[in-house]
Parts: C-alpha cells; structure tokens; sequence
C-alpha cells in the first residue's frame, strides 16, 4: 500500500474544511479537557517542587531581640548545636542583615534613610534534619522560650496547607480532565462518523476497486490527530498563562518555597510534550475507531 | 474463472433464502447473463463473487482460489482483480469523468506515471475521449454509464461484475453499452452481467444462468431469457 503524499494532504484537508462547525467543536472540546488537565498537572508539579523545596530542609528563622544578650544569643547556638533535628544553621549578624536589608529596599532609598543598622534585628537561620512537620514545629516552639527570642517563622504551616489545597484541588481537576477527556473522544468519534457518512459513497467505491482498509482509514486518522494536535496546542497557551498567574500571585509570597510553585518554561514543556500526546491519541485513536466500526459495518 | 460449490446464502431479515445450493462454473473468457425476476438471487450471487457477501454454506473459487479461506485483510487484492458496475453507477458526483476514472488507480496506491497514461486511453476506449473534463451531472446516463466501466475496467481486472448495467438507460443507449462490455469481453476478461433485460439477452446469445427464488433452475449456452 503506497501513499502519495499529494493524496493524504488532500484528503485530510478536504475532510478537515467539508464541515467546519464540526471540526471547530472537536478542537475546542479537546482544547478545553486538556486545558483541565494541563492545570492539574500544573499544580501538581508546583506542589511536587514546593515539597522538594522542603524535603530539602526549608529554613525556618529565629528572630532575635534588637537588644538581645550575648548569653541569650549563645544558649541558642548551644541548643541548635546539640539538637538532633537541625542539620545546620547559621547566625546572621547585625550588619549582614543589614546588607540584605539595603539590597532588598534598593529600589525605596525612603525606607533605607528610616532604618539604621542598630535598629535591625539579628536571626538564625535554621535547617532542619527532619521532613516531618511536626517534629519541625516542636523544634520551634521550644525555641521560642528562650529568653532574646521575639518570634520563630515557619514555612511549613503555609506549606502544609498549600499542599493540602493543591492536592485536594488537582484531584478534582484531573477527574474533570479524564470526563472532558472522554467527552472530547465521543466528539471527534462523532465528527469522524459524520466525516465518514458524508463520503460514505466515495468509501464504497474505495472497497469496491480494492483500496486497503488502512487506505481508507489513514486520511480520517489523519484528520483526528490534526484536530487533537490543534486542540493540544490551545490548551497549551492556557497552561503557560496560568502559569503566570501562580508566578505573580507568590512572587509577592515571604517564603522562596511558594515561588518554586510557578514552573520553569522547560518544565512547562514536559507539560505540553504531553498534552500533545494525548490530544494526538484521542483524535487519533477516536477517529480510527470511528471508522472502523463503518468499514465493517 | 468462478466456481460456485453447493453455496446458499440467507439474509435473517428476509427469511426465505436469496441463493439454495448454488452450483456454477464460468471459465475464462466467459460472458454469462444472470436473468430472473426481482429478488431471485442474482445481486445476492454477484456480491457473493467479491466477497461482499459471505455465503452460509459452500464454496467459491475464484481465479482457482477459495475466497472463503482468504484472509480480511487480502480481500482488496481479490477486488482489484474484480471490476463492479451497477446500474445506478456509483460515481462521485464532485470529481470529473477523469478524476472518477483515476480514484480507482489512486487508491490503489498507482504511480501518477500509470496513472496518467492509462486514464485518457481508457476514456477513449469508451467513447469518453472528449469528455474526460466534465461532471458525471453534465452527461447522460449511458455516458455516465461509459464512466463507470472505465472505473471498472482501468485496472483490466479478470472478471467484471456487471449488476443490471442498462436497468436505467433506454434501449438505444444500452446497446450502446452492451457492445462496450462485448468488446470488454472480447479482450478476455469475463463478464457476469445480472439482468432482466430480455430484448439483450436473447438479442447477445450468450450462456444464461437463469435464478428463480434463489434456485439455479437453467444453465443453458447460447440461451434466451426464457
């Protein structure tokens, strides 16, 4: 069975523009569906990254009185070094917090002229051992009697939560996306059927003179997997651009974790590489069927 | 060149049998008339010879092969050797006379070489050397009729399957096509032709196989139609 490319082109084209309506709900439909499962899969990396972000020990800070005592400041040390929990942790001085300070307010000389270095505090900064959350938190709470300590900041109740959230959230979405999904199948199997009973004469004449079955199905398979790859790349602007909102709506966030929610482009492109995939398959996959069940009908 | 061997068919939705212990054989070469009334069995024993019909029991050789044994997917290469016409044609209405006459070489996966060449010879060999640009609408029906046996017969197929060939067109034009299918025949490729069209049957003496209620009740070389 030798294609001529000439012919493929033109039949899958002739098919792809002799009922637009049809071909236009197919691409939307898929378009929609594996936007759905674009953004679970989204959220579920960004949770995956954030997580990773912790698995690696994110820092909690122990924020220290402006007028703490040197002993104060040591019984700390003393307690960081001897826990077993803490992996390490590093004491930030008056004048490297102040460094930080004038970097992170460069762009607003108003609020660097109010704030001199002896009015800023000093902190650990802690990396803990453990992945639990728990046992990060009583690590804190402990901290947090000792005398000079104004305040501990955790991530991990943020942390926890967002997780909690995005877990519970992409698991909705992936179910939409696998309904959608399958909405999408019946509909490019529909538009097929029609596709196919519109030339259901040029069909039998095809088997008539001898055409292979695969002959036949080839340019309807064709035009699914056009449709499915037109629907894919849709949705993949909706992915990029939801993206972009997690990106703006953490980059405002305190803790660098959150800002690992928003992915690279390049983990954007597994995303897409996949929903490619599976909108080839299902026009594909949904068309030969379509056909099928007409060849032998 | 087609043998039947005891073959029946029956359609469940019909219930009485379309074709009851058929037996036939048509050499080479042949040229066979089917006759008998509407729903007698003839389209059911032309359908059965390219295999888009599976018979009950019994079995058909064609070219020497069984086609029952034959695989699904080698069916297309039994039908290439196999050319149909019928009486309401079949074109594609969108394609012109030589687009209809090249699909059946293009979906065969035909070079564009071939199929340049043997389209406009056939066209001429059925008297449609000057028409091949037109719409099958813009001709009459026995040169539609011209179309679909250049369809059937570009591929020069062993056997064509003719199923009530002139049951649309009027004496004079079915003439016509029955000198076409007579010189088809005379190159050496046999024809079956299903018809009641006794005026051409007892006008071409040719061998009659006569179906009455699905039963070959006469098989008779240089027959009428009754």
């Amino acid at each position: 069975m030798a294609f001529r490319p000439d012919y493929l082109l033109r039949e899958t084209g002739q098919n792809l523009f002799r009922n637009p309506s049809l071909s236009v709900a197919s691409i939307l439909t898929v378009a929609v569906s594996l936007s759905l499962m674009g953004a679970a899969l989204l959220i579920q990396q960004g949770v995956g990254e954030v997580n990773k972000y912790f698995r690696d020990g994110v820092e909690f800070n122990v924020w220290m009185n402006i007028d703490v005592e040197q002993e104060h400041i040591e019984a700390v040390s003393n307690f960081l070094s001897d826990s077993p929990y803490v992996r390490q942790w590093e004491y930030v001085g008056t004048e490297a917090t102040y460094r930080e300070f004038q970097s992170y307010y460069s762009d607003t000389p108003d609020v660097l002229e109010l704030v001199s270095a002896d009015q800023i505090p000093t902190s650990f900064r802690v990396t803990p051992n453990d992945v639990e959350v728990d046992s990060i938190e009583s690590i804190g709470r402990e901290i947090e009697n000792y005398a000079g300590v104004k305040d501990v900041n955790f991530a991990s109740d943020d942390i926890k939560a967002i997780s909690d959230f995005s877990r519970g959230s992409s698991t909705i979405m992936l179910f939409a996306a696998g309904a959608s999904a399958i909405a999408a199948a019946l509909l490019m199997y529909n538009s097929i059927r029609t596709a196919v009973f519109a030339r259901r004469r040029e069909i039998e004449v095809m088997r008539l003179v001898g055409a292979t079955k695969w002959f036949i199905r080839i340019p309807f398979m064709l035009e699914g997997l056009l449709q499915g790859l037109i629907g894919a790349f849709l949705s993949i602007f909706s992915v990029f651009a939801l993206n972009r909102a997690f990106e703006n709506f953490f980059a405002d966030q305190d803790f660098y974790a959150f800002r690992d929610f928003a992915l690279s482009v390049s983990d954007i492109m597994g995303i897409a590489i996949a929903l490619m995939i599976v909108g080839a398959m299902l026009g594909a996959v949904g068309a030969g069927v379509a056909v099928t069940r007409y060849l032998d009908a | 060149m087609i043998r039947l061997e005891g073959v029946s068919k029956e359609y469940p939705e019909q219930g009485v049998p379309a074709l009851r212990d058929a037996y036939a054989d048509i050499t080479k070469g042949e040229f066979v008339f089917l006759v008998g009334p509407s729903g007698s069995g003839k389209s059911t024993f032309l359908r059965l010879c390219n295999k888009q019909e599976e018979p009950d029991t019994g079995r058909i050789f064609v070219a020497g092969k069984d086609i029952g044994q034959l695989s699904s997917w080698k069916v297309p290469m039994l039908r290439r050797n196999i050319g149909s016409i019928f009486q309401d044609f079949k074109l594609l209405p969108t394609k012109t006379v030589a687009e209809n006459v090249a699909f059946a070489l293009e979906v065969i996966g035909r070079p564009r070489s071939v199929i340049r060449t043997q389209v406009p010879a056939i066209c001429e060999l059925v008297g449609l050397g000057d028409k091949m640009a037109k719409l099958p609408d813009q001709l009459s029906g026995g040169e539609q009729q011209r179309v679909s046996i250049a369809r059937a017969f570009v591929n020069r197929p062993l056997i064509l399957l003719a199923d009530e060939p002139t049951g649309n067109l009027d004496p004079q034009t079915s003439i016509g096509i029955m000198r076409l299918l007579d010189r088809i025949n005379k190159t050496g490729t046999t024809v079956v032709m299903a018809s009641h069209d006794r005026g051409i049957v007892d006008t071409m003496r040719k061998r009659v196989i006569e179906l009455s209620n699905g039963v070959i009740v006469r098989d008779q070389a240089r027959g009428v139609y009754e």
